[in-house]
């Protein structure tokens, strides 16, 4: 189907993008091409903040993660990726072996870890940081992704399935859950993302 | 082979006060350039204090007390648009501690110092023509004992000119030696070393407060002239603190501590005093506060980062500034132990494969290039998540259970090991999956009643 070439130009311009579509936005690969062809823009936003409901822990949500860590770890200016109120230690000799550079991962806990987290999206010193929040309030999670977006950092909220009911705003929500091919990939909400994907995180 | 003393005696008695065979720069050191300022009626304090002022021009700075300062400048002149720049800002110094400086320079620290004791704005850049410049100069200003002075103006001697005119033998035999090396000094015909004044390497400043204040807030802003003086006092060093103490006196209770500790060497007044803001939030205090004394100890060198071009994040510029800001806060707000960095032991165990860094780690600030790949390759799987203490597991019919029954997915892995440190242990592990596909990394162990543990979560 030929499309009037005015028109092409007119739908290049980064800030129209239609319903299927994605407008043009910087991202960075997820390492697997059947969930990049799914996203907007096929990639993870470079900045904003994403969310990842889960049923519990383990699902299957890092290994998903790992390549776009890695490679952003790797980075020769890279900044860190802060993981706050993670619910285990995370296991250095796994990461290493997976290509993160541990000098640029900071585990933060304490009391308040959706302040804590809003303060590393918002600081510009992270290029990521993941979270993870037991009851956050939409009103939060709003102040989360303007923080992202001032910081120019690819926020990562992991929050209960259940949460799928409730708005919010991240520019990407995903249900993940385990299946006989690795994990199911439910796209909830995204610029033009629909639909779902099963990949296998580890092959 | 040493020279005999009658030798230099010889030598002694030949020459003239003014050397011929040896010209007065050959001793100069090194084509320097010193300022000697005269301040007339300054105490010690204001003097100290202005030493540490006058770092700024150049780092060899010396006291001549009670009333002088010397500073070598050669290096410096290109700096401040030449002699008259370099007088005009150590004028202005000079001004915020109101004296009234002279200012003379001169290739030797004490040409310089004298004439400006003389009242003379001397500038004297060549040592060629330090004597004649000096020759006017009246005697008093070398500061001799009186009855010296006073024989040599019977002799008719009143001028510098003069007295380096005299022989050097007689001079020496009849007014002492120690007035024969200082006009050997004065001259350049001797070096004249002068000790770098040594700026002091604690930074104590006591505040007493006008009103006594309770609010946090307004004790932070009465506390702000203190910080703008660490910030000059750091600077002056090219150092950073690690460690900030605040006490605050009140009328009765004990004094009140409010400790600042950072992980890397600050300079900067104005985030010290936002970092600082932040931990007196969380002080309590019993009393209001009556004065105030700030305190820092243990300076670090500090190198200036250079502002990158692009910000954080845009075309992939770096962190910079920000990395130490965001990790203080975060320190500050949630205590010392709340942010941590990951770091691999050469251990086979997973309880001794990895380590928490005390301190967050501080990035480098531009790597020179991504390694290459990863340092540690695992042998085997490991999860993601670690467990810090396994936990039991329930075990039904000789198999693991959580939520359910769990399924041993994998070959066993048997990890031994340990046994010279007390630390021993003898499993074997297994990736179990449990009914709702979470993949667990379970163990058995070997010894006696073969419990079942969860050690880690593969993500």
């Amino acid at each position: 189907m030929g499309v009037d070439p005015k028109l092409a130009r007119l739908l290049a311009h980064p800030g129209v993008w239609r319903g299927r579509s994605a407008a043009l936005l910087q991202v960075l690969p997820t390492g697997f091409a059947a969930l990049d062809g799914q996203l907007p823009g096929r990639g993870w936003p470079r900045t904003g903040l994403i969310e990842i409901l889960i049923a519990r822990f383990g699902s299957g949500e890092l290994d998903l993660l790992l390549p776009t860590l890695a490679a952003l770890t790797r980075a020769a200016a890279a900044r860190w990726c802060v993981w706050v109120a993670p619910p285990f230690m995370p296991f250095a000799p796994a990461l290493a072996s997976r290509g993160i550079a541990l000098d640029r991962v900071a585990v933060v806990n304490g009391a308040r870890p959706l302040w804590a987290l809003e303060q590393a999206l918002g600081s510009g010193a992270c290029d990521v940081a993941l979270g993870w929040a037991r009851r956050p309030q939409a009103r939060e999670i709003r102040r989360l992704q303007l923080a992202a977006e001032r910081g120019r950092t690819l926020g990562v909220l992991f929050r209960p399935r259940h949460a799928a009911r409730e708005p919010s705003a991240a520019v990407l929500r995903l249900t993940l859950a385990p299946c006989a091919a690795g994990v199911r990939i439910t796209l909830l909400k995204g610029r033009g993302a629909h639909g779902s994907v099963e990949l296998n995180p580890l092959a | 082979m040493l020279p005999a003393p009658h030798q230099q005696r010889i030598e002694v008695t030949r020459a003239p006060l003014r050397g011929v065979s040896r010209a007065p720069a050959a001793h100069a050191q090194a084509n320097e350039l010193w300022a000697g300022v005269h301040l007339p009626g300054i105490d010690e304090e204001k003097l100290a204090g202005l030493a540490e002022r006058a770092q700024r021009f150049t780092p060899r700075v010396s006291l001549a007390p009670p009333d002088g300062l010397l500073l070598e400048v050669r290096g410096s002149l290109h700096l401040f648009a030449g002699v008259a720049g370099l007088r005009a800002a150590l004028t202005d110094e000079c001004r915020h501690l109101q004296v009234q400086p002279v200012l003379a320079f001169a290739p030797t620290p004490l040409a310089a110092l004298t004439a400006a004791r003389a009242q003379r704005a001397l500038e004297v850049l060549q040592a060629a023509q330090l004597i004649g410049a000096l020759a006017p100069l009246p005697l008093s200003a070398l500061r001799w004992p009186p009855d010296t002075l006073e024989r040599l103006q019977r002799m008719g001697v009143r001028t510098i000119g003069a007295v380096l005119r005299l022989p050097r033998a007689g001079f020496a035999r009849r007014f002492g030696a120690a007035q024969l090396a200082m006009l050997d000094a004065l001259t350049g015909r001797t070096p004249d070393v002068r000790a770098a004044h040594q700026a002091r390497a604690r930074f104590r400043r006591r505040l007493e407060l006008d009103y006594e204040l309770q609010s946090h807030a307004l004790l932070l802003a009465a506390l702000t002239p203190l910080f703008t003086q660490l910030g000059a006092f750091l600077e002056a060093r090219q150092c950073g603190v690690v460690e900030l103490e605040c006490r605050l006196t009140h009328r009765q209770a004990p004094v009140s501590r409010c400790v600042l500790r950072l992980a890397s060497p600050f300079s900067d007044a104005q985030r010290l005093s936002e970092l600082f803001g932040g931990q007196l939030q969380a002080l309590h205090l019993p009393e209001p506060v009556r004065a105030c004394e700030l305190r820092a100890a243990a300076l670090v060198p500090y190198a200036p980062e250079c502002a990158a071009l692009w910000q954080p994040g845009e075309h992939g510029g770096g962190a910079g500034r920000e990395t130490y800001g965001f990790i203080e806060r975060l320190r500050t707000q949630l205590g010392p132990a709340a942010v941590h960095g990951l770091t691999l032991l050469p251990g086979h165990r997973p309880e001794s494969a990895w380590a928490v860094t005390g301190p967050p780690p501080v990035a480098p600030a531009r790597r020179a290039a991504p390694e290459p790949g990863p340092e540690f390759p695992a042998p085997q799987r490991r999860p993601l998540w670690l467990l810090t203490t396994p936990r039991p597991l329930g075990v039904r019919d000789g198999l693991p259970r959580r939520r359910g029954p769990l399924r041993l997915v994998s070959e066993p892995e048997r990890i031994e090991t340990g046994w010279w440190d007390g630390g021993e242990i003898a499993r074997d592990y297994y990736t179990a999956l449990d009914i709702h596909g979470v993949r667990l990394w379970v163990f058995r162990e070997r010894a006696a009643p073969h419990g079942w543990y969860l050690h880690g979560v593969f993500g």
